[in-house]
């Protein structure tokens, strides 16, 4: 089943299938295709998701995250 | 010789398939706490409860430990008397310039570049930013400063800004003169230009807070108050009216790490060094020019020039216009001379919010018109509606309130 | 700008934002050595010196960058840097906790070709988390020096000031054919001494 970033649960982890934007800034930060991603947190009222990459920590913006497609097992 | 991203990323797949070696990893006390502090639930507690420590200690060391305690004894019963009794000829225009009223008994209402200037510089400015700066630079090194990044990332976000923006608003509250550069790491000039103008507003540097301390420490909280919501109004305002895109935030978030003893001492010293080497000569220098300008009858002509908008507009002393040009070259000293001036509580308040937010002192100015002088000239254009509106504002709640 | 002696080779320190560069620039400048803001630029970016071995080296701590195509303003002093100092060394900074996006970096500043030497730091780090990373290995695939290194501790710092002076351009198209099996028939250099600073020798 394939998600967006945006829509994952707490905790909840998968494959990174697909980027639709800003390509280049996510994998700068570790966020490529298929790495292993895992929602850590997300602040209410649209605010950011935290998630864990490679054992590393990213805050993005929620528009962003809904462009991160995750493949989950 | 020009790849590709992808075949960057493919070339790095390889060598770190060849060369780098996993085993599992085991999560540490840093890591929950990492977590603790960056889930809203028990986050934005922590957050509040470190700005509050923040701000109380440094209230109680800068205010009560340091500037109470041990500098104005110092000043006013050892330094000011002596220099009163050393320096020659009280009548004489040097004795005016350096030592000011013969007749004072305490260093801020002396107002000479010797007595009140030295005290500023020293006295009570010193130790504000000393403090500060320990404690930011402990915040900087922990690893803290990019989760409260992210949980204030939904407020800023609403005025055009995102949560990295907290960086340069924090450091504005030593100086503004590094926040200004600071504001290099957000991405667009719409996001630059906003940050710079509420900075050079609405934040007020650790010199002015320490001032503010010291001086009105049972009006601080309002003032602060007022600044926080001019902020945010002008903020939003701002983002409506400035064209450009506001892109989210995307931050690496590290994990926490014991700030190292070395590099903490080191950063502190060259942060406070700067401060001496910039602010003290300033603070002399715009006593002396005060003084000057004093003694030349331009803040007379200039106070009665302004008389009518201070004091039907803003509801202030035209009194006060003698500390707003002072303010432009260094905010701290325009709030201890504010202090010196009979007003009602409210109109203290009144005229410390315009001391912050009408022009940034000199050395802002400088770095900001290194960032562009069409920005600086806007920044000035914004500024000028805002201290007329919320100056006006401001004045007018307090008339429906009562007290003004 | 100060006026430079003949001798005297300019570092760039280049690397991710948070990857310790500040730290090391500190311990290879030393104690004795005066971190100077440069006029008109105060916080922009630090620059100090290191003599080693009679050599002089003016070590610049540029602001740390993901790419040499800046996403904002600070990552742009990054490339304004590189473009300015053509003639200057890249010490290239790598966090090894988190070296694939430092090699992209990493790699971008070795298409420009000019001489690069890497700093693996972070080394205890990556300890903790039980990350390994074989610099050996990692040398002989760029071809260029790569020292391990823990700025906070000073670890390898020494090494490292002393493998300055085997900087050397690397080649994008020989990285390529190592990873992909072909070991390159060693160049043979004039006067090599078996200093290891290449991959050539192993």
């Amino acid at each position: 089943m394939q998600k967006k970033v945006s829509d994952l649960e707490y905790g909840e982890s998968g494959i990174v299938r697909e980027i639709l934007a800003s390509q280049h800034d996510l994998s700068c930060l570790g966020i490529r295709r298929n790495k292993h991603l895992k929602m850590i947190t997300r602040q209410p009222i649209k605010g950011p998701v935290v998630v864990i990459v490679d054992e590393m920590e990213v805050a993005m913006g929620i528009e962003i995250a809904a462009q991160v497609v995750v493949e989950i097992a | 010789m020009g790849l590709t991203a992808d075949e960057r990323w493919d070339i790095i797949d390889a060598i770190t398939q060849r060369t780098v070696g996993t085993g599992t990893y085991r999560r540490t006390l840093g890591d929950a706490l990492g977590d603790l502090t960056i889930q809203p639930l028990t986050g934005i507690p922590v957050a509040l409860g470190v700005l509050y420590a923040f701000w109380s200690i440094f209230g109680s060391f800068a205010g009560s430990l340091v500037t109470d305690g041990f500098m104005v004894k110092l000043f006013d019963s050892s330094w000011l008397p002596w220099l009163q009794a050393a320096w020659p000829n009280p009548d004489s225009i040097l004795y005016y310039l350096f030592v000011g009223d013969p007749a004072a008994d305490n260093c801020f209402e002396a107002f000479g570049a010797l007595t009140s200037g030295l005290f500023v510089a020293i006295g009570v400015v010193l130790p504000a930013v000393l403090i500060f700066y320990l404690m930011m630079t402990v915040l900087e090194d922990s690893g803290y400063l990019p989760r409260l990044a992210v949980l204030m990332d939904t407020v800023l976000h609403k005025i055009g800004l995102h949560g990295y923006a907290i960086v340069p608003a924090i450091l504005g509250l030593g100086c503004n003169v590094p926040a200004v550069t600071a504001t290099r790491i957000l991405e667009t000039r719409k996001q630059r230009f906003i940050m710079m103008s509420l900075l050079a507003i609405f934040i007020p540097c650790g010199a002015q807070l320490g001032v503010m301390l010291e001086v009105i420490p049972e009006t601080v909280g309002l003032v602060m108050l007022y600044l926080i919501i001019g902020f945010g109004i002008f903020g939003f305002v701002l983002d409506r009216l400035i064209p450009g895109s506001n892109p989210e935030i995307l931050i690496d978030v590290p994990p926490y790490r014991w700030p190292a003893w070395e590099n903490v001492t080191r950063k502190l010293w060259s942060r406070t060094k700067g401060f001496l080497k910039e602010a003290v000569p300033f603070v002399l220098l715009g006593v002396l020019i005060v003084n000057v300008l004093y003694l030349t009858g331009v803040i007379a002509a200039l106070a009665d020039l302004f008389a009518p908008l201070f004091v039907t507009w803003f509801g202030v002393p035209k009194e006060t216009v003698g500390p707003l040009v002072a303010g432009f070259l260094r905010k701290d000293l325009a709030v201890a001379q504010l202090s010196t001036i009979a007003m009602t509580p409210y109109q203290m308040i009144t005229s410390v919010v315009l001391v912050s937010i009408y022009f940034p002192c000199v050395a802002t100015f400088v770095v900001m018109l290194r960032e562009g002088w069409r920005e600086l000239l806007a920044a000035i254009a914004v500024l000028i509606a805002v201290v007329f509106i919320y100056g006006g504002l401001i004045h007018a709640i307090g008339i429906l309130m009562g007290v003004a | 700008m100060k006026e430079q002696s003949n001798n005297t080779t300019t570092i760039l320190m280049v690397g991710n934002p948070n990857v310790g560069k500040s730290a090391l620039f500190n311990r290879l400048t030393g104690a004795n050595a005066v971190v100077s803001n440069y006029p008109g630029t105060t916080v922009d970016y630090t620059a100090g010196t290191l003599i080693e071995d009679h050599r002089t080296y003016e070590i610049i701590d540029v602001p740390g960058t993901y790419s040499l195509k800046p996403r904002d303003a600070a990552e742009m002093v990054a490339v304004r840097m590189l473009d300015e100092h053509r003639d200057a060394t890249v010490l290239v900074v790598l966090d090894a906790t988190k070296i694939e996006r430092g090699l992209y970096l990493a790699l971008e500043v070795f298409e420009r070709g000019i001489p690069c030497i890497v700093a693996l730091n972070m080394t205890d780090a990556a300890h903790d988390k039980q990350i390994a990373v074989d610099a050996a290995g990692l040398q002989r695939i760029l071809g260029v020096p790569v020292i391990a290194t823990t700025a906070i501790s000073g670890e390898g710092v020494k090494h490292l000031a002393d493998m300055i002076r085997k900087a050397q351009a690397a080649d994008i198209s020989a990285i390529r054919s190592r990873l992909n099996g072909q070991e390159q028939n060693r160049r043979s250099m004039a006067g090599c001494g078996g200093c290891s600073g290449c991959g050539g020798c192993r």
